[in-house]
Protein backbone atom coordinates (compact mmCIF):
# COMPACT_ATOMS: atom_id res chain seq x y z
CA UNK A 1 0.00 0.00 0.00
CA UNK A 2 1.36 3.43 -1.21
CA UNK A 3 0.30 6.22 1.17
CA UNK A 4 0.55 10.18 1.10
CA UNK A 5 1.44 11.48 4.69
CA UNK A 6 1.55 15.43 5.45
CA UNK A 7 3.09 16.54 8.60
CA UNK A 8 4.03 20.29 9.62
CA UNK A 9 7.95 20.15 10.91
CA UNK A 10 7.85 20.06 14.63
CA UNK A 11 9.98 18.01 16.92
CA UNK A 12 6.22 16.27 17.86
CA UNK A 13 5.98 14.64 14.38
CA UNK A 14 9.00 12.59 15.76
CA UNK A 15 7.19 9.50 15.87
CA UNK A 16 5.66 9.78 12.27
CA UNK A 17 9.12 10.95 10.76
CA UNK A 18 10.76 7.88 12.75
CA UNK A 19 8.32 5.44 11.49
CA UNK A 20 9.26 6.68 8.01
CA UNK A 21 12.44 7.19 7.98
CA UNK A 22 13.49 4.46 10.51
CA UNK A 23 12.17 1.28 8.35
CA UNK A 24 9.42 0.94 10.63
CA UNK A 25 6.66 1.51 7.78
CA UNK A 26 8.79 -0.28 4.73
CA UNK A 27 8.79 -2.98 7.78
CA UNK A 28 5.12 -3.58 7.27
CA UNK A 29 4.96 -3.81 3.57
CA UNK A 30 4.23 0.67 3.00
CA UNK A 31 5.24 2.88 0.53
CA UNK A 32 5.26 6.00 2.24
CA UNK A 33 5.91 9.82 0.90
CA UNK A 34 6.34 12.17 4.31
CA UNK A 35 4.93 15.22 2.55
CA UNK A 36 6.16 18.65 5.01
CA UNK A 37 3.62 20.60 4.53
CA UNK A 38 4.20 24.64 5.03
CA UNK A 39 0.75 25.30 6.59
CA UNK A 40 -1.90 23.50 8.80
CA UNK A 41 -4.78 25.11 6.40
CA UNK A 42 -2.86 23.62 3.65
CA UNK A 43 -2.93 20.44 5.73
CA UNK A 44 -5.90 20.19 6.90
CA UNK A 45 -7.64 21.10 2.99
CA UNK A 46 -5.13 18.32 1.52
CA UNK A 47 -6.40 15.56 3.98
CA UNK A 48 -9.81 16.63 3.73
CA UNK A 49 -9.84 17.03 -0.29
CA UNK A 50 -8.62 13.26 -0.40
CA UNK A 51 -4.76 14.39 -1.70
CA UNK A 52 -3.10 13.26 1.70
CA UNK A 53 -4.33 9.51 3.38
CA UNK A 54 -3.04 11.14 6.71
CA UNK A 55 -1.39 13.41 8.90
CA UNK A 56 0.31 14.87 11.83
CA UNK A 57 -2.27 17.13 13.07
CA UNK A 58 -3.30 19.45 15.63
CA UNK A 59 -5.72 17.54 17.80
CA UNK A 60 -8.19 20.85 17.86
CA UNK A 61 -7.76 21.24 14.12
CA UNK A 62 -8.78 17.88 12.97
CA UNK A 63 -11.68 18.04 15.34
CA UNK A 64 -12.73 21.09 13.89
CA UNK A 65 -12.17 19.88 10.06
CA UNK A 66 -14.50 16.45 11.55
CA UNK A 67 -17.31 18.63 12.73
CA UNK A 68 -16.93 20.88 9.84
CA UNK A 69 -15.68 24.02 11.78
CA UNK A 70 -12.63 24.68 9.73
CA UNK A 71 -12.23 24.20 5.78
CA UNK A 72 -14.05 21.75 3.88
CA UNK A 73 -15.63 19.15 5.99
CA UNK A 74 -14.47 15.71 6.18
CA UNK A 75 -15.27 12.41 8.32
CA UNK A 76 -11.53 12.11 10.01
CA UNK A 77 -10.68 9.03 12.16
CA UNK A 78 -7.83 9.39 15.12
CA UNK A 79 -6.58 5.92 16.06
CA UNK A 80 -3.66 7.30 17.59
CA UNK A 81 -2.17 10.45 19.31
CA UNK A 82 1.53 11.74 18.61
CA UNK A 83 1.88 13.91 21.12
CA UNK A 84 1.23 15.08 24.61
CA UNK A 85 2.12 18.68 25.76
CA UNK A 86 4.99 20.18 24.21
CA UNK A 87 4.40 24.33 24.03
CA UNK A 88 5.61 27.09 25.60
CA UNK A 89 4.85 30.43 25.87
CA UNK A 90 7.75 33.04 24.69
CA UNK A 91 7.32 36.72 25.29
CA UNK A 92 9.79 39.41 23.90
CA UNK A 93 12.63 40.66 25.94
CA UNK A 94 10.94 43.84 27.12
CA UNK A 95 7.46 42.50 27.94
CA UNK A 96 9.12 39.71 30.53
CA UNK A 97 11.08 42.81 31.90
CA UNK A 98 7.23 44.68 32.19
CA UNK A 99 5.62 41.49 33.45
CA UNK A 100 7.75 42.14 36.45
CA UNK A 101 6.27 38.91 38.07
CA UNK A 102 6.62 37.92 41.32
CA UNK A 103 8.33 34.58 40.52
CA UNK A 104 7.95 32.28 37.61
CA UNK A 105 5.47 30.07 38.90
CA UNK A 106 2.61 29.85 36.09
CA UNK A 107 0.22 31.74 38.14
CA UNK A 108 2.44 34.41 38.64
CA UNK A 109 3.57 34.69 35.53
CA UNK A 110 -0.73 34.80 34.20
CA UNK A 111 -1.24 37.61 36.75
CA UNK A 112 1.78 39.64 35.80
CA UNK A 113 0.65 39.26 31.61
CA UNK A 114 -3.23 39.66 32.31
CA UNK A 115 -1.91 43.07 34.52
CA UNK A 116 -0.11 44.09 31.44
CA UNK A 117 -2.46 43.03 28.88
CA UNK A 118 -5.29 44.81 30.29
CA UNK A 119 -2.95 48.51 31.05
CA UNK A 120 -2.16 47.81 27.11
CA UNK A 121 -5.73 47.52 26.23
CA UNK A 122 -6.99 50.46 28.21
CA UNK A 123 -4.00 52.58 26.49
CA UNK A 124 -5.46 51.44 23.21
CA UNK A 125 -2.79 49.36 22.28
CA UNK A 126 -3.26 45.84 23.04
CA UNK A 127 -0.53 43.66 23.17
CA UNK A 128 -0.20 41.52 20.28
CA UNK A 129 0.18 37.49 20.77
CA UNK A 130 0.72 35.03 18.44
CA UNK A 131 -0.80 31.47 18.00
CA UNK A 132 -0.33 28.38 15.22
CA UNK A 133 -3.85 28.37 14.15
CA UNK A 134 -7.37 29.37 15.65
CA UNK A 135 -8.38 25.78 16.65
CA UNK A 136 -4.95 24.76 18.31
CA UNK A 137 -4.08 23.81 22.09
CA UNK A 138 -1.98 27.38 21.43
CA UNK A 139 -5.16 29.90 21.77
CA UNK A 140 -6.38 27.50 24.71
CA UNK A 141 -2.78 27.76 26.80
CA UNK A 142 -2.92 32.04 25.96
CA UNK A 143 -7.05 32.09 27.20
CA UNK A 144 -6.02 29.98 30.46
CA UNK A 145 -3.08 31.93 31.32
CA UNK A 146 -4.58 35.28 30.48
CA UNK A 147 -7.47 33.92 32.80
CA UNK A 148 -5.31 33.46 35.76
CA UNK A 149 -4.78 36.93 36.32
CA UNK A 150 -8.39 37.52 35.34
CA UNK A 151 -7.93 38.99 31.52
CA UNK A 152 -8.83 36.97 28.45
CA UNK A 153 -8.48 36.83 24.62
CA UNK A 154 -10.66 40.06 24.22
CA UNK A 155 -7.89 42.26 25.67
CA UNK A 156 -5.25 40.92 23.71
CA UNK A 157 -4.33 40.75 19.21
CA UNK A 158 -4.62 37.25 18.92
CA UNK A 159 -2.93 36.64 15.31
CA UNK A 160 -1.39 33.97 13.73
CA UNK A 161 2.40 33.38 12.85
CA UNK A 162 3.72 29.97 11.09
CA UNK A 163 6.17 28.44 13.79
CA UNK A 164 8.98 29.11 11.27
CA UNK A 165 8.38 33.34 11.48
CA UNK A 166 8.03 33.26 15.14
CA UNK A 167 11.46 34.30 16.12
CA UNK A 168 11.88 36.94 13.50
CA UNK A 169 8.13 38.38 14.47
CA UNK A 170 9.49 38.42 18.13
CA UNK A 171 12.94 40.11 16.76
CA UNK A 172 11.25 42.55 14.90
CA UNK A 173 8.92 43.98 17.31
CA UNK A 174 5.85 42.54 14.92
CA UNK A 175 4.45 40.39 18.17
CA UNK A 176 5.21 40.41 21.79
CA UNK A 177 5.00 37.13 22.81
CA UNK A 178 3.96 33.72 20.84
CA UNK A 179 2.61 30.15 21.97
CA UNK A 180 4.47 27.73 19.87
CA UNK A 181 5.50 24.00 19.66
CA UNK A 182 8.91 22.48 20.28
CA UNK A 183 12.07 23.88 19.26
CA UNK A 184 11.04 27.27 18.66
CA UNK A 185 10.92 28.59 21.72
CA UNK A 186 14.19 27.35 22.09
CA UNK A 187 15.44 28.61 18.95
CA UNK A 188 14.29 32.59 19.92
CA UNK A 189 16.25 31.80 23.45
CA UNK A 190 19.17 30.88 21.65
CA UNK A 191 18.82 33.94 19.27
CA UNK A 192 18.31 35.74 22.01
CA UNK A 193 15.33 37.31 21.56
CA UNK A 194 12.71 35.92 23.84
CA UNK A 195 12.19 34.57 27.22
CA UNK A 196 10.14 31.33 27.66
CA UNK A 197 7.45 32.72 30.21
CA UNK A 198 5.94 29.48 31.02
CA UNK A 199 5.70 25.88 29.64
CA UNK A 200 2.77 24.23 27.87
CA UNK A 201 2.61 22.09 30.51
CA UNK A 202 2.51 24.21 33.55
CA UNK A 203 -0.80 25.92 31.78
CA UNK A 204 -2.65 22.64 30.48
CA UNK A 205 -0.93 19.27 31.99
CA UNK A 206 -1.66 16.27 29.91
CA UNK A 207 -3.06 18.73 27.27
CA UNK A 208 -3.59 16.91 24.00
CA UNK A 209 -1.22 17.80 21.21
CA UNK A 210 -1.04 15.88 18.08
CA UNK A 211 -2.87 13.28 16.61
CA UNK A 212 -2.86 10.93 13.30
CA UNK A 213 -5.82 12.00 11.44
CA UNK A 214 -6.75 9.63 8.70
CA UNK A 215 -9.85 9.99 6.59
CA UNK A 216 -12.89 7.98 7.91
CA UNK A 217 -12.71 5.18 4.61
CA UNK A 218 -9.11 4.35 5.84
CA UNK A 219 -10.92 2.66 8.93
CA UNK A 220 -10.67 -0.70 7.91
CA UNK A 221 -6.80 -0.65 6.54
CA UNK A 222 -5.41 1.27 9.53
CA UNK A 223 -3.10 -1.50 11.00
CA UNK A 224 0.22 -1.45 8.82
CA UNK A 225 0.24 2.00 9.71
CA UNK A 226 -0.75 1.86 13.70
CA UNK A 227 1.51 -0.99 13.72
CA UNK A 228 4.57 0.79 12.03
CA UNK A 229 3.72 3.86 14.38
CA UNK A 230 3.77 1.47 18.09
CA UNK A 231 7.02 0.60 17.10
CA UNK A 232 8.43 4.05 16.06
CA UNK A 233 6.97 5.01 19.28
CA UNK A 234 8.63 2.71 21.46
CA UNK A 235 12.04 3.49 19.71
CA UNK A 236 11.58 7.91 19.90
CA UNK A 237 10.61 6.64 23.73
CA UNK A 238 13.85 5.17 24.18
CA UNK A 239 16.13 7.48 25.61
CA UNK A 240 19.09 5.67 23.79
CA UNK A 241 18.23 6.54 20.16
CA UNK A 242 17.51 10.40 21.60
CA UNK A 243 20.44 11.34 19.84
CA UNK A 244 19.95 9.34 16.63
CA UNK A 245 16.57 11.18 16.33
CA UNK A 246 17.10 14.58 17.04
CA UNK A 247 20.14 14.41 14.06
CA UNK A 248 17.20 13.14 12.34
CA UNK A 249 14.38 15.71 12.95
CA UNK A 250 17.17 18.60 12.71
CA UNK A 251 18.37 17.94 9.10
CA UNK A 252 17.20 19.59 6.33
CA UNK A 253 15.05 17.60 4.80
CA UNK A 254 12.61 18.01 8.36
CA UNK A 255 13.25 21.17 10.45
CA UNK A 256 16.84 22.07 9.39
CA UNK A 257 17.77 23.09 12.63
CA UNK A 258 20.54 22.79 15.29
CA UNK A 259 19.54 19.13 16.54
CA UNK A 260 21.22 20.80 19.93
CA UNK A 261 17.83 22.94 19.97
CA UNK A 262 15.81 20.06 19.39
CA UNK A 263 16.69 18.01 21.86
CA UNK A 264 16.13 20.35 24.58
CA UNK A 265 12.86 19.75 24.20
CA UNK A 266 12.80 16.11 24.03
CA UNK A 267 14.69 16.10 26.73
CA UNK A 268 12.49 17.92 28.53
CA UNK A 269 15.74 20.63 29.81
CA UNK A 270 14.99 24.06 28.57
CA UNK A 271 16.87 27.54 28.92
CA UNK A 272 14.50 30.11 29.71
CA UNK A 273 16.47 33.17 29.08
CA UNK A 274 19.44 33.93 26.97
CA UNK A 275 22.16 32.70 29.00
CA UNK A 276 20.24 31.76 31.59
CA UNK A 277 20.41 28.40 33.51
CA UNK A 278 18.80 25.56 32.49
CA UNK A 279 15.50 24.52 33.74
CA UNK A 280 14.49 20.62 34.19
CA UNK A 281 10.59 20.01 32.69
CA UNK A 282 10.07 16.52 32.84
CA UNK A 283 6.69 16.01 31.11
CA UNK A 284 7.25 19.26 28.82
CA UNK A 285 6.77 17.12 25.51
CA UNK A 286 5.90 13.46 26.28
CA UNK A 287 6.03 10.92 23.30
CA UNK A 288 6.31 6.78 23.86
CA UNK A 289 4.17 4.11 23.40
CA UNK A 290 1.98 4.72 26.07
CA UNK A 291 1.28 8.09 24.67
CA UNK A 292 0.22 6.89 22.07
CA UNK A 293 -3.54 5.56 22.93
CA UNK A 294 -6.00 8.37 21.90
CA UNK A 295 -7.84 9.47 25.19
CA UNK A 296 -11.99 10.14 23.89
CA UNK A 297 -11.81 12.15 27.30
CA UNK A 298 -9.50 14.46 25.77
CA UNK A 299 -12.50 15.15 22.81
CA UNK A 300 -14.72 16.91 25.61
CA UNK A 301 -12.12 18.79 27.23
CA UNK A 302 -10.91 20.40 23.35
CA UNK A 303 -14.79 20.88 22.77
CA UNK A 304 -15.29 22.91 26.01
CA UNK A 305 -11.91 25.05 25.01
CA UNK A 306 -13.55 25.71 21.84
CA UNK A 307 -16.39 27.17 23.53
CA UNK A 308 -14.71 28.81 26.11
CA UNK A 309 -12.30 31.00 23.40
CA UNK A 310 -15.83 31.68 21.38
CA UNK A 311 -15.14 29.35 18.54
CA UNK A 312 -18.05 27.56 19.17
CA UNK A 313 -21.73 28.03 21.12
CA UNK A 314 -21.78 25.86 24.55
CA UNK A 315 -23.25 23.16 24.64
CA UNK A 316 -22.36 18.89 23.96
CA UNK A 317 -20.95 17.79 20.56
CA UNK A 318 -22.28 14.25 20.29
CA UNK A 319 -20.48 14.07 17.02
CA UNK A 320 -16.58 14.40 17.88
CA UNK A 321 -16.93 11.13 19.88
CA UNK A 322 -16.34 9.31 16.61
CA UNK A 323 -13.31 10.90 15.94
CA UNK A 324 -10.98 9.64 18.79
CA UNK A 325 -10.34 5.31 17.71
CA UNK A 326 -8.45 3.61 20.59
CA UNK A 327 -10.23 0.39 19.62
CA UNK A 328 -7.55 0.50 16.03
CA UNK A 329 -4.98 1.04 17.66
CA UNK A 330 -5.52 -1.77 20.61
CA UNK A 331 -6.45 -4.03 17.56
CA UNK A 332 -3.47 -3.86 15.31
CA UNK B 1 9.14 23.14 -3.23
CA UNK B 2 9.77 24.72 -6.13
CA UNK B 3 10.32 28.60 -6.84
CA UNK B 4 10.09 29.64 -3.45
CA UNK B 5 11.18 33.15 -4.51
CA UNK B 6 12.17 35.61 -1.31
CA UNK B 7 9.51 37.97 -0.07
CA UNK B 8 9.11 40.97 -1.96
CA UNK B 9 9.04 44.35 -0.91
CA UNK B 10 7.20 45.75 -4.08
CA UNK B 11 4.51 48.42 -3.55
CA UNK B 12 1.52 46.23 -4.80
CA UNK B 13 0.10 47.26 -7.90
CA UNK B 14 -3.49 48.11 -8.62
CA UNK B 15 -5.20 47.46 -11.50
CA UNK B 16 -5.97 50.57 -13.78
CA UNK B 17 -9.29 49.97 -15.05
CA UNK B 18 -11.72 51.62 -12.33
CA UNK B 19 -14.46 49.64 -11.15
CA UNK B 20 -18.52 50.75 -11.01
CA UNK B 21 -19.11 51.44 -7.59
CA UNK B 22 -21.86 49.18 -7.24
CA UNK B 23 -20.35 46.28 -8.63
CA UNK B 24 -16.77 46.29 -7.38
CA UNK B 25 -14.83 43.88 -6.17
CA UNK B 26 -11.25 43.76 -4.32
CA UNK B 27 -9.49 40.72 -5.48
CA UNK B 28 -6.28 40.21 -3.15
CA UNK B 29 -3.55 37.66 -4.44
CA UNK B 30 -1.01 36.60 -1.66
CA UNK B 31 1.77 34.72 -3.28
CA UNK B 32 5.51 33.72 -1.61
CA UNK B 33 6.77 33.60 -5.69
CA UNK B 34 6.02 36.98 -7.64
CA UNK B 35 6.38 35.61 -11.00
CA UNK B 36 3.57 33.37 -10.50
CA UNK B 37 1.34 35.92 -9.11
CA UNK B 38 1.84 38.30 -12.18
CA UNK B 39 0.49 35.77 -14.20
CA UNK B 40 -2.26 35.39 -11.71
CA UNK B 41 -2.77 39.09 -11.68
CA UNK B 42 -2.88 39.71 -15.46
CA UNK B 43 -5.47 36.68 -15.56
CA UNK B 44 -7.62 38.23 -13.02
CA UNK B 45 -7.67 41.39 -14.97
CA UNK B 46 -10.37 39.92 -16.89
CA UNK B 47 -12.96 39.41 -14.09
CA UNK B 48 -15.35 42.21 -14.73
CA UNK B 49 -15.53 44.51 -12.28
CA UNK B 50 -12.73 43.52 -10.11
CA UNK B 51 -9.74 45.50 -8.83
CA UNK B 52 -6.53 43.12 -8.44
CA UNK B 53 -3.98 43.82 -5.61
CA UNK B 54 -0.88 41.72 -5.40
CA UNK B 55 0.42 41.45 -2.06
CA UNK B 56 3.70 40.68 -1.09
CA UNK B 57 4.09 37.30 1.46
CA UNK B 58 5.97 38.84 4.46
CA UNK B 59 5.61 39.84 7.84
CA UNK B 60 3.33 43.01 7.41
CA UNK B 61 1.13 40.66 5.15
CA UNK B 62 -1.76 41.29 8.01
CA UNK B 63 -1.68 44.97 8.50
CA UNK B 64 -1.83 45.38 3.96
CA UNK B 65 -5.01 42.97 3.92
CA UNK B 66 -6.54 44.71 6.88
CA UNK B 67 -6.39 48.73 5.18
CA UNK B 68 -7.58 46.52 1.81
CA UNK B 69 -10.34 45.12 3.08
CA UNK B 70 -10.61 42.76 0.13
CA UNK B 71 -13.88 40.56 -1.40
CA UNK B 72 -11.50 38.09 -2.51
CA UNK B 73 -8.15 36.66 -1.08
CA UNK B 74 -6.54 34.29 -3.86
CA UNK B 75 -3.62 32.52 -1.75
CA UNK B 76 -0.77 29.93 -2.96
CA UNK B 77 -1.10 27.10 -0.52
CA UNK B 78 2.73 26.70 -0.59
CA UNK B 79 2.32 30.23 1.59
CA UNK B 80 2.78 29.79 5.08
CA UNK B 81 0.51 32.61 5.71
CA UNK B 82 -2.67 30.19 5.10
CA UNK B 83 -2.99 30.02 8.66
CA UNK B 84 -2.70 33.96 9.66
CA UNK B 85 -5.84 34.25 6.88
CA UNK B 86 -7.69 31.43 8.95
CA UNK B 87 -6.99 33.58 11.80
CA UNK B 88 -8.46 37.30 9.99
CA UNK B 89 -11.23 35.73 8.34
CA UNK B 90 -12.27 33.51 11.20
CA UNK B 91 -11.92 34.46 14.73
CA UNK B 92 -10.46 37.51 15.08
CA UNK B 93 -11.98 41.10 14.88
CA UNK B 94 -9.94 42.73 12.62
CA UNK B 95 -12.25 42.40 9.41
CA UNK B 96 -15.52 43.62 10.36
CA UNK B 97 -17.02 41.41 7.36
CA UNK B 98 -17.89 37.75 8.10
CA UNK B 99 -15.67 35.73 5.35
CA UNK B 100 -16.71 32.23 4.16
CA UNK B 101 -13.93 29.90 3.17
CA UNK B 102 -12.98 28.60 -0.28
CA UNK B 103 -15.63 27.83 -3.07
CA UNK B 104 -19.40 26.70 -1.67
CA UNK B 105 -18.69 23.68 0.05
CA UNK B 106 -20.74 21.33 -2.02
CA UNK B 107 -18.72 22.03 -4.62
CA UNK B 108 -16.08 18.84 -3.73
CA UNK B 109 -14.71 18.68 -7.67
CA UNK B 110 -13.99 22.35 -7.58
CA UNK B 111 -11.93 22.54 -4.30
CA UNK B 112 -10.08 19.40 -5.23
CA UNK B 113 -9.30 20.86 -8.44
CA UNK B 114 -7.73 24.58 -7.21
CA UNK B 115 -6.02 22.26 -4.09
CA UNK B 116 -4.42 20.44 -6.95
CA UNK B 117 -3.53 23.39 -8.56
CA UNK B 118 -2.09 25.11 -5.51
CA UNK B 119 -4.90 27.68 -4.66
CA UNK B 120 -7.02 28.23 -2.05
CA UNK B 121 -9.25 31.44 -1.97
CA UNK B 122 -10.69 33.15 0.87
CA UNK B 123 -13.91 35.24 0.27
CA UNK B 124 -16.16 37.50 1.38
CA UNK B 125 -19.54 35.86 2.87
CA UNK B 126 -22.90 36.91 0.44
CA UNK B 127 -21.21 37.03 -2.31
CA UNK B 128 -22.44 34.97 -4.90
CA UNK B 129 -21.25 31.67 -6.74
CA UNK B 130 -21.24 32.80 -10.02
CA UNK B 131 -19.15 35.78 -9.09
CA UNK B 132 -16.34 33.71 -7.28
CA UNK B 133 -16.34 30.98 -9.86
CA UNK B 134 -14.48 32.58 -12.62
CA UNK B 135 -12.26 33.65 -10.02
CA UNK B 136 -11.33 30.15 -8.77
CA UNK B 137 -11.45 29.03 -12.77
CA UNK B 138 -9.21 31.48 -13.81
CA UNK B 139 -6.40 31.18 -10.86
CA UNK B 140 -6.48 26.91 -11.39
CA UNK B 141 -5.80 27.50 -15.40
CA UNK B 142 -3.64 29.96 -14.80
CA UNK B 143 -1.46 28.69 -11.85
CA UNK B 144 -1.34 24.72 -14.07
CA UNK B 145 0.13 26.81 -16.59
CA UNK B 146 2.75 28.35 -14.28
CA UNK B 147 3.54 24.82 -13.11
CA UNK B 148 3.78 23.27 -16.77
CA UNK B 149 5.60 26.42 -17.87
CA UNK B 150 7.92 25.62 -14.94
CA UNK B 151 8.18 21.86 -15.98
CA UNK B 152 9.07 22.88 -19.17
CA UNK B 153 11.81 25.42 -18.35
CA UNK B 154 13.43 22.94 -15.99
CA UNK B 155 13.18 19.91 -18.44
CA UNK B 156 14.64 22.00 -21.50
CA UNK B 157 17.76 23.08 -19.08
CA UNK B 158 18.51 20.18 -18.07
CA UNK B 159 18.53 18.82 -22.20
CA UNK B 160 21.21 22.14 -22.61
CA UNK B 161 23.16 20.66 -19.47
CA UNK B 162 23.31 17.15 -21.22
CA UNK B 163 23.88 18.23 -24.62
CA UNK B 164 26.88 20.34 -23.55
CA UNK B 165 28.53 17.78 -21.02
CA UNK B 166 27.97 15.42 -24.64
CA UNK B 167 30.23 18.26 -26.48
CA UNK B 168 32.56 18.73 -24.31
CA UNK B 169 33.04 14.55 -23.82
CA UNK B 170 33.01 14.17 -27.90
CA UNK B 171 36.07 16.92 -27.76
CA UNK B 172 38.35 15.05 -25.34
CA UNK B 173 37.80 11.95 -27.68
CA UNK B 174 38.90 13.71 -30.61
CA UNK B 175 42.13 15.42 -29.18
CA UNK B 176 43.01 12.10 -27.40
CA UNK B 177 42.24 9.74 -30.06
CA UNK B 178 42.96 11.90 -33.38
CA UNK B 179 38.66 11.51 -34.02
CA UNK B 180 36.75 13.17 -36.16
CA UNK B 181 33.58 15.27 -34.60
CA UNK B 182 31.49 12.19 -35.98
CA UNK B 183 33.93 8.97 -34.72
CA UNK B 184 33.91 10.52 -31.58
CA UNK B 185 29.67 10.90 -31.33
CA UNK B 186 29.48 7.30 -33.09
CA UNK B 187 31.61 5.42 -30.26
CA UNK B 188 30.09 7.62 -27.37
CA UNK B 189 26.52 6.29 -29.21
CA UNK B 190 28.40 2.86 -29.43
CA UNK B 191 29.53 2.25 -25.99
CA UNK B 192 26.09 3.67 -24.69
CA UNK B 193 24.02 0.77 -26.95
CA UNK B 194 26.71 -2.13 -25.63
CA UNK B 195 26.38 -1.21 -21.86
CA UNK B 196 22.20 -0.01 -22.31
CA UNK B 197 22.58 3.32 -20.76
CA UNK B 198 22.50 6.98 -22.06
CA UNK B 199 24.75 8.62 -24.23
CA UNK B 200 24.50 11.41 -21.77
CA UNK B 201 25.91 8.94 -18.94
CA UNK B 202 28.96 7.93 -20.61
CA UNK B 203 29.96 11.56 -21.71
CA UNK B 204 29.49 12.55 -17.86
CA UNK B 205 32.39 9.36 -17.24
CA UNK B 206 34.26 10.33 -19.98
CA UNK B 207 34.33 14.01 -18.42
CA UNK B 208 34.98 13.20 -14.90
CA UNK B 209 37.66 10.50 -15.72
CA UNK B 210 39.19 13.52 -18.12
CA UNK B 211 38.78 15.68 -15.56
CA UNK B 212 40.76 13.33 -12.81
CA UNK B 213 43.33 12.52 -15.01
CA UNK B 214 43.92 16.01 -17.03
Amino acid sequence: MRLQLGYVPLTDAAVLIAAVERGFTAAEGLEVDLVAEPSWATLRDRLALGLLDGAHMLAPLALACHLGLSGPQARLIAPAALARNGNAVTLSLPLWQALDAASDAVPDVGRALARVAEARAAEGRPLTLATVHPFSSHTYQWRRLLALGGSSLAAVRLVVVPPPRTVEALERGLIDGFCVGAPWSSVAVEAGVGRIAAFGVAITPGCPEKVLALPAEMEDRTTPLLRALKRAARWCGDPAHREDLVALLGSPRHLGLDPALILRGLAGALRLAPGGPVVEAGDYLVLGERELTPDPAALGWLVDEMAAAGQIEAGAMPEAAGLYRPDLLAAA
Amino acid sequence: MPDRAAPSSAPPTSSPVAPSPGDALTIAVVDPSRARAAILEEGLRAVEGARVVVIPDTADLLDRLSALSPDVVVIHLESPSRDLLEQMFGVSRLVERPVAMFVDRSDTPMMQAAVDAGISAYIVDGLRAERIKPIIEIAILRFNAFARLQRELSEARSELADRKLIERAKGILMSAKGLTEDEAYKQLRRKAMNEKRKIVDIARAIVTAADLLG
